[in-house]
């Protein structure tokens, strides 16, 4: 009873004040949060990177366009048999043996047909090789985009990046992916901005460990063994 | 997760120590809170009391009338100034009805007398600002424990991941930072509290002393004039 009489109106008053505090709280930090924040980002989002295509493509073009000219014929009609008429009379003036001559005709005619034939098959040949470079380039181009855009991630620009600066740098991987070196071949002109390129590079292979790179070994060789990429800021507000 | 995280799912995902030491928090801050509004109003009636008695006091009343008026008024035992004037004087018409009471006997035992009605009194307005005290200095550092566990529990959840981001360990740290803001929000009142109430008791003491020796005096006067 006399503690009801202490105690009582504080424990009311103590317990109402904590749950108005608890409420404004509650209420408070919902209602900032019903306001949807609109900040329109100042910094950039761009397409930073550009892979550039291998340059040379050192795809071995088995059959060459040119078709291989025709063997001379064995049969030469022209052998001149001088040893065997030292001295012939006037008249002797060698006849065309016509059996020669059928002979280099029907040469000439079977190379015109291996010459046809050659030429189909090379382009056959040269469509299966379209198909299949379409197929290697995808394959190639998801290698690469994956590798640019880890690289994009790390990369960080400098204050002084400008839209128009590019630089471009050389990559050289081991088969396994490792980062084996990297340099500037290209400078933009500004040290800071190669710089970071060159630790974007560095670091994207911090990261992910190995840069993931085609299994295959022939596109390896062509594509990832040495690549270049264009470092470029593009939509760079200033 | 694009919205704000609500600051009760952030309790309800504490781990159990960080919610143990809320708990602790949030029922230190109600007690503390329980406890200044009680000293509040306590401390009001004792200082009401007081001018009224005072003012009666001094309106010349006599003391023996005086004495009836308040045993007749109070229901239970005498508080504050009231109980220090009984005691002084209780003691004092105690001893000065036997005969041949020596006065300077009989004043050591009415000072003695309210000495330990003062102390008595001085007890019963410091009632309780310990623990305001201890509130008041303790729960920041039971927060800071708090937080400090709730910290190193997410950057130990990062460790374990192969990404540290920052969506990662923000959750973690904003929950495990509610234990350090809810002992603040406990302490704060409880420090003021208790300055508050402590200068509050310094000052009531102050005027219990000045009282106690005025009637001092006022029966001193009466023992040795008395036949």
């Amino acid at each position: 009873m006399n503690f009801v009489r202490d105690y009582g109106a504080p424990l009311v008053l103590a317990l109402l004040l904590h749950a108005g505090v608890a409420a404004a709280l509650l209420r408070g930090w919902d209602a900032e949060a019903d306001e949807p924040q609109v900040v329109t980002p100042r910094i950039i989002q761009a397409q930073l990177l550009v892979m550039e295509k291998p340059v040379p493509k050192p795809r071995p073009r088995s059959v060459p366009t040119a078709p291989p000219k025709p063997k001379p014929a064995p049969a030469k009609p022209l052998p001149k048999p001088e040893p065997q008429a030292p001295k012939p009379p006037p008249k002797a003036l060698p006849k065309p043996d016509p059996e020669v001559e059928r002979r280099a005709r029907e040469e000439a005619a079977r190379q015109q047909r291996l010459q046809e034939l050659m030429e189909r098959s090379t382009k056959l040949a040269l469509d299966e090789d379209v198909a299949e470079e379409s197929v290697i380039e995808a394959n190639t181009m998801t290698y690469a985009d994956a590798i640019s855009r880890a690289i994009v991630a790390a990369w960080s620009r400098p204050p002084s990046a400008r839209n128009d600066m590019q630089a471009r740098l050389q990559v050289d991987l081991t088969p396994s992916g490792d980062l084996i070196g990297v340099r500037v071949v290209d400078t933009s002109g500004n040290p800071a901005f190669d710089r970071s390129a060159e630790t974007a590079v560095r670091k994207a292979a911090r990261t992910l460990g190995t840069f993931p790179v085609p299994p295959e070994q022939s596109l390896f060789e062509a594509h990832f063994r040495h690549f270049t990429l264009l470092f470029k800021p593009e939509d760079l507000l200033r | 997760m694009n919205e704000p995280l609500s600051i009760l799912e952030l309790v309800k995902g504490a781990t159990p120590l960080v919610l143990f030491v809320m708990l602790v928090l949030a029922v230190a801050s109600v007690v503390s809170w329980v406890l200044i509004f009680q000293r509040w109003f306590a401390l009001n009636r004792v200082q009401r009391e007081m001018d009224d008695f005072e003012d009666e006091f001094w309106s010349g009343i006599e003391l023996h009338k005086l004495k009836q008026e308040v045993d007749a008024q109070e229901e239970g035992d005498p508080t504050g100034i009231e109980s220090i004037f009984i005691a002084g004087f209780g003691e004092y018409q105690r001893l000065s009805a036997q005969s041949g009471a020596d006065p300077d006997a009989v004043m050591q035992n009415v000072q003695r007398a309210m000495r330990v009605a003062l102390n008595r009194e001085e007890e019963r307005l410091a009632r309780h600002l310990p623990f305001l005290a201890t509130v008041g200095s303790t729960s920041p550092y039971i927060g800071l424990f708090g937080t400090v566990w709730g910290i190193m529990n997410s950057f130990r959840s990062l460790a374990n991941m192969t990404q540290a981001t920052l969506a990662a360990v923000a959750p973690g740290i904003s929950e495990a930072l509610i234990a350090t803001a809810m002992g603040l929000f406990a302490a704060i009142p409880a420090v003021i509290g208790y300055n508050r109430f402590a200068a509050r008791v310094e000052v009531l003491m102050k005027r219990y002393e000045a009282f106690t020796d005025e009637l001092t005096s006022i029966l001193h006067r009466a023992a040795h004039t008395a036949p």
